[in-house]
């Protein structure tokens, strides 16, 4: 318990919700929009060069859920004669696994990315996508939407089944993280 | 040892196929007179069993059918196609296209044949490394042709195997023209046998593509069924009926416009295809230069069984005989309710589109089941269960219905199988308040204060392990210790003492798969009353017909998945 109540808290917590972690590394945050109520967890890693056409190279949107030590990173490519840094889009409800390395162009809303798995440079993830632990997504795959994706390289195994989209939810999960969270309740917040 | 999650899988009715087909009488719930199973008294079920196969799931693979009252499982719902689309450019693909096209994307979608990659086009001019040097160069001009599909995973390039490009659209076209000779979709022509393929790196003259000879088989079978068929114009001989579409057609005509004529008795005689203008191919008998490339390249330079069944034509053997894989289209699907018909989940028709018009999940109607350990002081928790040693779960059942139920669990004494754990629930029965989903945040933070009044209070005294009691209770939860004695994965035979004359012979063979799996049958079995079904209250919805609540019962066997024993 006194682990949580420090004076400064580990967390940051903006107006919009979002729970940024003190050790989180996050490289180049002028270029990081967060939508709100994300959460960082420590280690995890944002760098960002500059996108040529805007300011903003990581877009993030609402309770996503970076885990300790996965990494993103905007994707880039010889454009014109010279490298360039694309933007990364992010929907809404994001789980990023710990020690997981995204570099794709585009990852939907609800979409789970487990441990240790890799997205590929411009990679395309649709809504509903669950990316199994250890999966390396090739550059430029497109992975449609309600696929569970598994492998190296990573291909389609399977589909998200009709009653397991709430699963995607990270609403139960963000409120898990923070500065002063009450002690979990009984009931087990995920169901398995 | 990899970590264990614990999972609850639910028995689909389907298993047995007498519970599939709803009642004639339009009795709501087949449940009720098929369930409570005759069958038990003989053999428990036991999930090992392999009568049991694909009939156990996850609840979220589950959907419920709300006009029978039942479970339905992806095994036994029937499904219909609402889209055909890409699944890399998720280009929608009209059914009659897949009729004529086949189920491959006609566009510019391709895989690997070494990993399974995406491939993508690149041009063979311009590489990489040489716009990188000169800057200007590659910025002044656009990269030229020819093009490639290259694997941005494993580097395979189709030059390799002498497929170039010259444009970068349409590649599908372009390598069904490379690999036929012809342009796709209807083969007119290829019974000229000038086809010839024009792979590069190909030194002999190779047989003709498959397509191409299937056609070519096809036209000659059916120009030999029209000159057989000839003979017998409007008789309708019976000896060749089925056999092609005009045959069938005129016999049916025959029936139909009545007339009596004799079928002639016809020998319709049918040669075989014997030229390679027929589709006949020689088999390749001589296979030294298989041999000498076997040689050459070693077993690297063949293909993997996968590789080869990935392959859209049949017979490649060696890595550069492998082309690109157009990828395989991906359905959106509606699924059904095999006895009623009903309509479980109908996904929106366009590809981009999330979401679902209708979705019966059961996650909606039956409770979800949780295990945890349920921690005891001074034990630390193992990732294994130590055998012979008492421990205890919390299994949370959580109720998304807007009803309480009353639960009813059963397991047997002993789990089935060879190594036979003992369980005891300790509170079988008992009852799940509903899931009021009205968002009244004064009411739930009251339901919510409640709970942990009751909870605190449970605190002071009991909170105890206690049979016949409910350990903890929420809003719309419940939580219920199960006890287990997990038995000793020894394998030896039993004393020859205790060892009964009729008995069969101990099964002694070594740990199977998986077999080390505590796994408990139970049976569960839910009541609640519910508002009488849709179509009653259109009828009438008076105020009383509404208090008229309909007793509703629901049962089936589920699997608990507890953990591993150690093997000590």
């Amino acid at each position: 318990m006194s682990s949580r109540k420090q004076v400064k808290g580990e967390y940051i917590e903006t107006d919009t919700g979002n729970k940024v972690s003190r050790k989180a590394n996050l490289i180049g945050t002028q270029h990081i929009m967060l939508g709100g109520k994300t959460v960082i967890m420590a280690d995890a890693m944002g760098s960002s060069g500059a996108a040529p056409q805007s300011n903003t190279s990581i877009f993030i949107g609402r309770y996503c859920f970076l885990s300790r030590g996965c990494c993103l990173r905007p994707p880039g490519r010889i454009y014109k004669g010279a490298f360039t840094y694309m933007p990364l889009r992010i929907g809404d409800h994001v789980f990023v696994g710990e020690n997981s390395v995204v570099q794709a162009a585009t990852v939907g809303s609800h979409v789970h990315i487990a441990a240790n798995a890799v997205v590929g440079e411009f990679a395309i993830v649709k809504d509903y996508v669950r990316i199994l632990e250890g999966t390396v997504v090739p550059a430029n795959m497109v992975i449609p939407s309600f696929s569970v994706v598994a492998g190296q390289p990573g291909r389609v195994i399977g589909e998200v089944p009709e009653g397991g989209h709430e699963q995607f939810e990270m609403r139960e999960m963000y409120k898990t993280v923070g500065n002063n969270v009450p002690p979990p309740a009984a009931p087990a917040a995920q169901a398995v | 040892m990899a970590s264990f999650t614990p999972y609850t899988y639910i028995q689909c009715p389907c298993y047995d196929l007498s519970n599939q087909t709803r009642h004639s009488d339009g009795s709501p719930s087949p449940t009720s007179q098929d369930l409570p199973d005759d069958d038990d008294e003989d053999h428990a079920f036991d999930p090992r069993s392999p009568r049991f196969n694909y009939s156990l799931y996850p609840l979220e693979y589950l959907l419920y059918c709300v006009d029978c009252h039942q479970i339905r499982c992806p095994r036994c719902v029937s499904e219909e196609l609402v889209t055909i689309y890409c699944p890399s450019c998720l280009f929608e693909v009209g059914s009659s296209s897949v009729k004529t096209e086949g189920n491959r994307c006609t566009r510019s979608c391709f895989q690997c044949p070494i990993c399974v990659g995406p491939l993508a086009v690149q041009s063979l001019e311009s590489a990489p490394e040489a716009s990188l040097l000169s800057v200007d160069n590659a910025a002044a001009s656009g990269p030229t042709g020819p093009w490639a599909l290259t694997c941005s995973y494993c580097n395979w390039s189709s030059a390799e195997v002498g497929v170039k490009f010259d444009k970068p659209q349409g590649i599908f076209a372009q390598l069904s023209k490379l690999r036929n000779g012809s342009s796709t979709g209807t083969d007119v022509s290829l019974t000229s046998g000038d086809v010839s393929p024009t792979k590069r790196d190909a030194n002999i003259p190779k047989p003709e593509s498959t397509r191409a000879r299937f056609s070519a088989l096809r036209t000659f079978n059916q120009s030999q069924l029209a000159n057989s068929n000839t003979g017998s114009s409007m008789a309708g001989g019976i000896g060749d009926y089925g056999f092609s579409s005009p045959a069938a057609l005129t016999r049916i005509m025959s029936i139909y416009s009545g007339s009596t004529s004799k079928p002639k008795n016809k020998a319709s005689v049918m040669r075989e295809a014997d030229v390679p203008n027929e589709g006949f191919r020689t088999s390749n008998l001589d296979e030294s230069e298989s041999i000498l490339k076997l040689r050459a390249g070693g077993y690297k330079g063949t293909v993997t069984m996968e590789q080869a069944a990935s392959q859209v034509e049949e017979g490649a053997h060696f890595a550069d005989e492998l082309w690109p894989v157009a990828s395989l289209l991906r359905t959106k699907r509606a699924k059904r309710c095999p006895a009623c018909r009903h309509i479980l989940s109908k996904p929106e028709a366009k590809v981009s589109n999330t979401r679902w018009r209708i979705r019966l999940v059961a996650g909606n109607h039956i409770p979800s089941v949780t295990i945890k350990p349920l921690p005891t002081p001074g034990v630390p928790l193992l990732s294994a269960l130590a055998p012979l040693k008492p421990m205890q779960y919390l299994l949370t059942f959580k109720n998304p219905m807007f009803d309480s139920i009353k639960v009813t669990l059963a397991t047997p004494a002993t789990t089935p199988g060879r190594f036979s754990s003992k369980v005891t629930i300790l509170c079988p029965q008992f009852t799940v308040g509903a899931n009021s989903d009205d968002y009244d945040l004064n009411e739930v933070l009251k339901a919510e204060d409640r709970d942990q009044r009751d909870r605190r209070r449970e605190d002071d005294g009991s909170h105890q392990v206690e049979a016949g009691k409910v350990f903890e209770r929420g809003r719309n939860w419940v939580s219920i210790v199960v006890e287990v004695i997990p038995a000793s994965l020894q394998i030896q035979p039993a004393p020859s003492l205790l060892q009964k004359a009729g008995e069969p012979e101990p099964d002694l063979a070594p740990l199977r798969e998986d077999e080390d799996i505590l796994e408990i049958p139970m049976f569960v079995r839910l009541e609640w009353e519910s508002e009488p079904s849709q179509d009653q209250v259109g009828v009438a919805p008076s105020s009383k017909e509404k208090d008229a609540k309909e007793k509703r019962e629901l049962a089936y066997w589920s699997v608990l998945g507890i953990g591993r024993i150690s093997q000590e």
